[in-house]
C-alpha cells in the first residue's frame, strides 16, 4: 500500500501552523483596515493628552482638557477648523518673560480677532509649570498676575513684579501645571516649548524639532489659510 | 505640511463605526460564555441533549476541551478587537466612546495605560498573542490527548492563565483610576478566567487516571 502521510509528523507542528495561521490573519486585519498614529510630541503624532485646572480670566479655576479641542472630521485644507498653540511656560523662567509679548501679539492676530488674517482660528493657551530650579517658585495666584499683567500684586515673576512684564495681558487660558504633570507627559525639556496642532490634534510643528524658527512664522506657513497668496497678517 | 486620514479610510472607519459596538461584543461574548459553561461541571446539563450531534459532549474530556476551545478562540478575536480599537482610536476615530461608565474607547484609548509598562505592547496584542498559545496548548491536546506531553501542556496552560490574573488585576486598577469600564477588555477577562477553569479541570482529570473514560 503506498504511504500517503508522514510517520514522522506531530499533531503539535499541524497544531502550530493552524494558530500561527490565524494569529497572523488577525494581524493582517488590523494592518489592513487600520492606519494607527503614534501619540507623541513629534510632528505628524497624536498630540498627548493635557488635562487639569484651566484660568481664563474669569469663573476661577475650572476643568481643562486638550481633547475638547479636537475634530476627529477635520480634512486638510478645511479653513473652519480650528487649530492650537500651546506653550508650556514657567512664570519665572526669564525667557518666558520675554516671549509673552510675541505671545501677546501672536494671539491678538491669529485668534480669529483680527479681519487682516484670513486664516484658521489658532486657539492659543500656555501650560504654566514650575520648574525645579532655585528661585522658580510659582503659584496659581502667580499664573493669573502673570497672565493679567496684574500691576503690584505682589506677586514676582522672574525677579521683578508680574505686571511689568512685556506685552499686554493675555487673553488665552492658563492651564495649572505646577505639578509638572502635563509637561512630563509631553516630554518637555525646557521652558519655553512651543506647540502647533492642527484641528485633528496631530502636531503640525514644534519649537524643539525646528530650533531657530520663529512661532509666528510656523503659524504662517503651516494654518490653513483661505488663499495661498494672500500676504500674512 | 499637514498630516491627515485619506478619503477612503474615512469612509472604512465610518463604516465599522456606524455599527453598535455592544451588539458586536456580543458576537465574542456569547461564544466566551458558552465556552465557560462548558468548562464548569454544569456543562454536562447542555452537553447531554447535543451528544447525539457532537460525539466529543459524550466525555468530560471532550466537554471541557470544546469549551476551552471556544473560549480560545473567543479570547483571541476580542483581544484582536481590542487592538483594532486602539489603532482607530489613535486615528481620531470613536468606536466605542460614552459618557456613562462604560467608554472602551477611553480605557484602550488612553495612551497612560494602554500599553504594557515594560515593553509599550498594547495590551491587545498580548492578549492576541497568550491567547494563540493556550489555543496552541488546547488544540494540540484535542488531537492527540494521550501523548506524553499533553501532562506538560496542561500544567503550562494553567500557569499562563493563572498569570493572566495578575495582568487583570493590573487592568482592572487602571479602570478604576480611569473610572471608566472596557466592555471589550472585560470579556477577555472573563475569556481567560474560562481557560483557567479548562486547563486546570483537564489538568486534574489527567491526574486522577479518568482521561479515557467513557462518560
Amino acid at each position: 500500500m503506498k504511504h500517503i502521510y508522514d510517520d514522522e509528523a506531530d499533531v503539535r507542528t499541524k497544531a502550530a501552523i493552524r494558530v500561527m495561521s490565524l494569529f497572523f490573519v488577525g494581524l493582517i486585519i488590523i494592518a489592513a483596515t487600520t492606519s494607527p498614529i503614534a501619540t507623541g510630541t513629534k510632528a505628524g503624532e497624536r498630540a498627548p493628552a493635557l488635562e487639569g485646572k484651566f484660568y481664563n480670566g474669569s469663573g476661577g479655576w475650572q476643568t481643562f482638557n486638550l481633547e475638547s479641542y479636537w475634530d476627529s472630521n477635520w480634512q486638510e485644507g478645511d479653513v473652519s477648523g480650528q487649530w492650537v498653540f500651546l506653550e508650556f511656560m514657567d512664570t519665572d523662567c526669564p525667557y518666558c518673560v520675554r516671549s509673552a509679548e510675541d505671545m501677546s501679539l501672536n494671539a491678538a492676530d491669529f485668534d480669529g480677532s483680527n479681519p487682516q488674517w484670513n486664516g484658521a482660528i489658532v486657539n492659543f493657551m500656555a501650560s504654566a509649570t514650575e520648574l525645579d530650579i532655585n528661585g522658580h517658585d510659582s503659584s496659581r495666584a502667580e499664573i493669573v498676575a502673570f497672565r493679567d499683567k496684574t500691576a503690584d500684586s505682589g506677586q514676582s515673576c522672574a525677579g521683578s513684579d508680574c505686571g511689568s512684564r512685556p506685552g499686554s495681558a493675555h487673553t488665552f487660558p492658563y492651564i495649572d501645571d505646577l505639578d509638572q504633570d502635563n509637561m512630563k507627559e509631553w516630554k518637555v525639556g525646557g521652558t519655553p516649548s512651543y506647540y502647533l496642532i492642527q484641528p485633528d490634534g496631530i502636531i503640525a510643528w514644534s519649537s524643539s524639532e525646528n530650533p531657530g524658527e520663529d512661532s509666528r512664522d510656523a503659524i504662517l506657513s503651516l494654518v490653513t489659510r483661505e488663499s495661498a497668496d494672500t500676504g500674512g497678517a | 505640511m499637514q498630516f491627515s486620514v485619506s478619503s477612503l479610510e474615512r469612509v472604512q472607519i465610518r463604516v465599522v463605526l456606524d455599527m453598535d459596538s455592544n451588539i458586536q461584543l456580543l458576537i465574542y461574548l456569547i461564544p466566551t460564555l458558552i465556552g465557560m459553561f462548558l468548562v464548569l461541571p454544569t456543562g454536562r446539563v447542555i452537553a447531554s441533549s447535543l451528544e447525539e450531534t457532537l460525539p466529543s459532549f459524550a466525555t468530560e474530556r471532550g466537554r471541557v476541551l470544546s469549551g476551552l476551545l471556544l473560549t480560545c478562540v473567543a479570547g483571541f478575536a476580542v483581544s484582536i478587537q481590542t487592538l483594532w480599537i486602539s489603532s482607530k482610536v489613535s486615528e481620531g476615530g470613536n468606536f466605542c466612546a460614552s459618557s456613562t461608565v462604560f467608554s472602551c474607547d477611553d480605557v484602550i484609548g488612553n495612551t497612560a495605560y494602554n500599553t504594557d509598562p515594560i515593553f509599550g505592547i498594547p495590551w491587545g496584542g498580548i492578549g492576541a498573542a497568550v491567547f494563540c498559545v493556550l489555543l496552541y496548548l488546547a488544540y494540540s491536546t484535542s488531537l492527540e490527548p494521550n501523548s506524553t506531553w499533553v501532562d506538560n501542556y496542561l500544567k503550562l496552560g494553567t500557569a499562563l492563565t493563572f498569570g493572566g490574573f495578575l495582568v487583570i488585576g493590573l487592568l482592572v486598577s487602571y479602570e478604576i483610576q480611569m473610572e471608566k469600564i472596557c466592555q471589550y477588555c472585560t470579556t477577555a477577562h472573563i475569556a481567560n478566567v474560562a481557560a483557567f477553569i479548562g486547563f486546570y479541570r483537564l489538568m486534574k482529570l489527567n491526574e486522577s487516571g479518568e482521561w479515557n473514560q467513557e462518560s
